[in-house]
């Protein structure tokens, strides 16, 4: 009885100790994130006008915008995702469906793992490599490549990870009322997999519309307005990266609305991802 | 007649109907190990036929192979002649995707597709049909009648198939296999996933359905398979042991292994 009642007012006090030690590690997390956060917030919203959207970046000492910036990124991102999209939803079925029991997806898993945790600035010189040095110049199109080369992995992924959760019973129903393989894959396991393969595409324009070392050695920058894939483009991170480092102020002030700007939709993104999978779950 | 009712266990019942499907000499392997061993037998056309035995003894891979399924895993082979309607399925050169079409099966689990129910029916009929939006609304309704399921769903064709309850699911899996127009349907466990009324509604629906399909109904449950199958099949350790008219399995079984099973001496 009394042994009982130690054992219980010890376990209760172990429980208690876990409890604090993980509340307390929760909060050093959560603080950060707040942290940068109001930072991010209190210096960037300072900056946020109407002229940050209509104008370009500006001169040293003179006011200006980060429309050509926004322009880029958005520009590249999109070229990123059309590139890289259908070659990680492809490859991703590969594995979890013609591939499923095969060598060749051991490997291709094992690899592609390598590669969703590589340094970015590693894509980016090897970018530089295969196309910035041959073609002589940096190029928006040379951006958006080594931008594709980053979706693919994470697209790979979750794609493979999203048809994995299938059930199988789904695949053998298909397959028993005479469909085909690809109409099976098509009509049946994309569907099911829908939301969790759209999630994994939202999340890598998450990833790569913050990237600034792929693009530092591909697309570099520019002061200027450019339309042309096949020029030197502006994005908001590199853009972030140049104007934070300098010592002029208004540089200062658009680099943080920049980063603001990234930011905000970054965590939409990530708020809409989070909305489609927990649609999901409810079913 | 009578005399062909030896214990080589080929015919069953008074088999004034022909054989459906024939099974000769079938082995079947996952990997190295055995899983059916030298199964012979012949299911009458038109008719319900049960297999019953304890967990793992091979009934639902026997199921399986009807329909060549298990080739969507690697490592499982089966040897031996599965005859339908005289033709081999396991011949090589066989379309599986056509043996599909004419061999359907519903699953232990409802599996309804991602889709409104009106497409989980109408999926199945445009794979091998091109055929117009009003012939395609016919025959998913006379699907769904057929399926016992079109006045609970009649008015709501455009909803998940997701939605419906468990037994209603599984109906609607029953009903998009009726709708390809198959000539054998495999059920797998049919009702196991079910609660009892929604057990009872299937039972019915497979007595109905026998007058136009050949039945082979997989089960657990003994009762299940005396109240509507017209032959039983039992096995054991990838054996067929027995096999015959289902009241003489129930009442007086030839092999001392299938009375102590059927009266739940073990398994």
């Amino acid at each position: 009885m009394s042994t009982a009642a130690s054992l219980h007012q010890s376990r209760k006090r172990k429980n208690g100790v876990m409890m604090t030690l993980c509340v307390v590690a929760a909060g050093i997390g959560l603080a950060w994130l707040a942290l940068i956060l109001g930072a991010l917030l209190y210096k960037g919203l300072a900056g946020v006008s109407f002229s940050v959207f209509t104008e370009m970046t500006p001169p040293p000492g003179d006011a200006g915008g980060l429309l050509n910036a926004i322009y880029g990124s958005i520009v590249m991102t999109i070229i990123g995702i059309i590139v890289g999209t259908p070659i990680g939803v492809l490859a991703g079925t590969y594995m979890a469906e013609y591939g499923r029991f095969s060598k060749l997806t051991t490997v291709v898993r094992f690899i592609n793992d390598i590669l969703l945790s590589a340094p970015s600035i590693i894509i980016g010189l090897f970018v530089y490599e295969l196309m910035v040095r041959p073609m002589g110049h940096f190029s928006a199109i040379a951006g958006a490549v080594a931008l594709a080369i980053l979706v693919i992995p994470v697209v790979v992924r979750t794609t493979e990870d999203m048809l994995n959760l299938v059930p199988n019973a789904l695949r053998e129903a298909g397959t028993a009322i005479g469909a085909p393989r690809w109409v099976v894959i098509r009509s049946v396991a994309y569907r099911a997999a829908l939301s969790g393969i759209v999630t994994g595409i939202l999340l890598a324009i998450a990833r790569i519309s913050g990237e600034t070392a792929p693009l530092l050695f591909t697309a570099l920058n520019n002061q200027f307005w450019s339309s042309n894939l096949n020029a030197p483009m502006a994005s908001l991170p590199v853009t972030i990266f140049q104007f934070a480092l300098s010592p002029y102020e208004e540089w200062q002030q658009l680099a943080w609305t920049g980063a603001l700007i990234i930011t905000l939709t970054v965590l939409a993104l990530s708020i809409f991802a989070r909305s489609l999978t927990g649609r999901r779950e409810d079913k | 007649m009578s005399q062909m009712l030896s214990p080589d266990m080929t015919i069953a019942a008074e088999a004034v109907t022909k054989a459906k499907i024939e099974v000769k000499n079938l082995n079947f392997y996952y990997g190295q190990s055995k899983a059916l061993k030298d199964i012979t037998l012949s299911l009458p056309e038109r008719s319900v036929t049960a297999f019953i035995g304890p967990s793992g003894c091979g009934k639902s891979t026997l199921l399986r192979v009807f329909n060549r399924i298990y080739e969507l895993y690697p490592k499982q082979t089966a040897e031996g002649q599965v005859l339908l309607d005289g033709q081999n399925v396991l011949d090589r050169s066989q379309d599986l995707n056509l043996l599909r079409t004419k061999i359907g099966m519903v699953f232990q689990k409802p599996t309804p597709f991602p889709m409104s129910i009106y497409e989980n029916i109408a999926f199945g009929v445009r794979l091998y049909e091109k055929i117009s939006k009003a012939e395609m609304d016919g025959r998913v309704e006379q699907a769904l009648k057929r399926a016992a399921l079109w006045t609970e769903v009649k008015d709501k064709l455009n909803a998940s198939g997701l939605s419906l309850s468990g037994g209603q699911q599984q109906r609607l899996c029953i009903a998009r296999t009726v709708a390809v127009k198959p000539e054998v349907i495999l059920l797998d466990e049919p009702a196991s996933a079910l609660d009892p009324l929604s057990t009872a509604k299937i039972e019915e629906l497979i007595d109905e359905l026998q007058a136009d399909y050949t039945i082979v109904i997989v089960t657990h449950n003994m009762q299940q398979a005396a109240r509507v199958s017209k032959q039983t099949a039992f096995m054991y350790l990838g054996e067929l042991v027995e096999f015959d008219r289902t009241e003489k399995i129930f009442t007086s079984p030839r092999e001392k292994r299938t009375q102590d099973y059927i009266t739940g001496r073990f398994g």
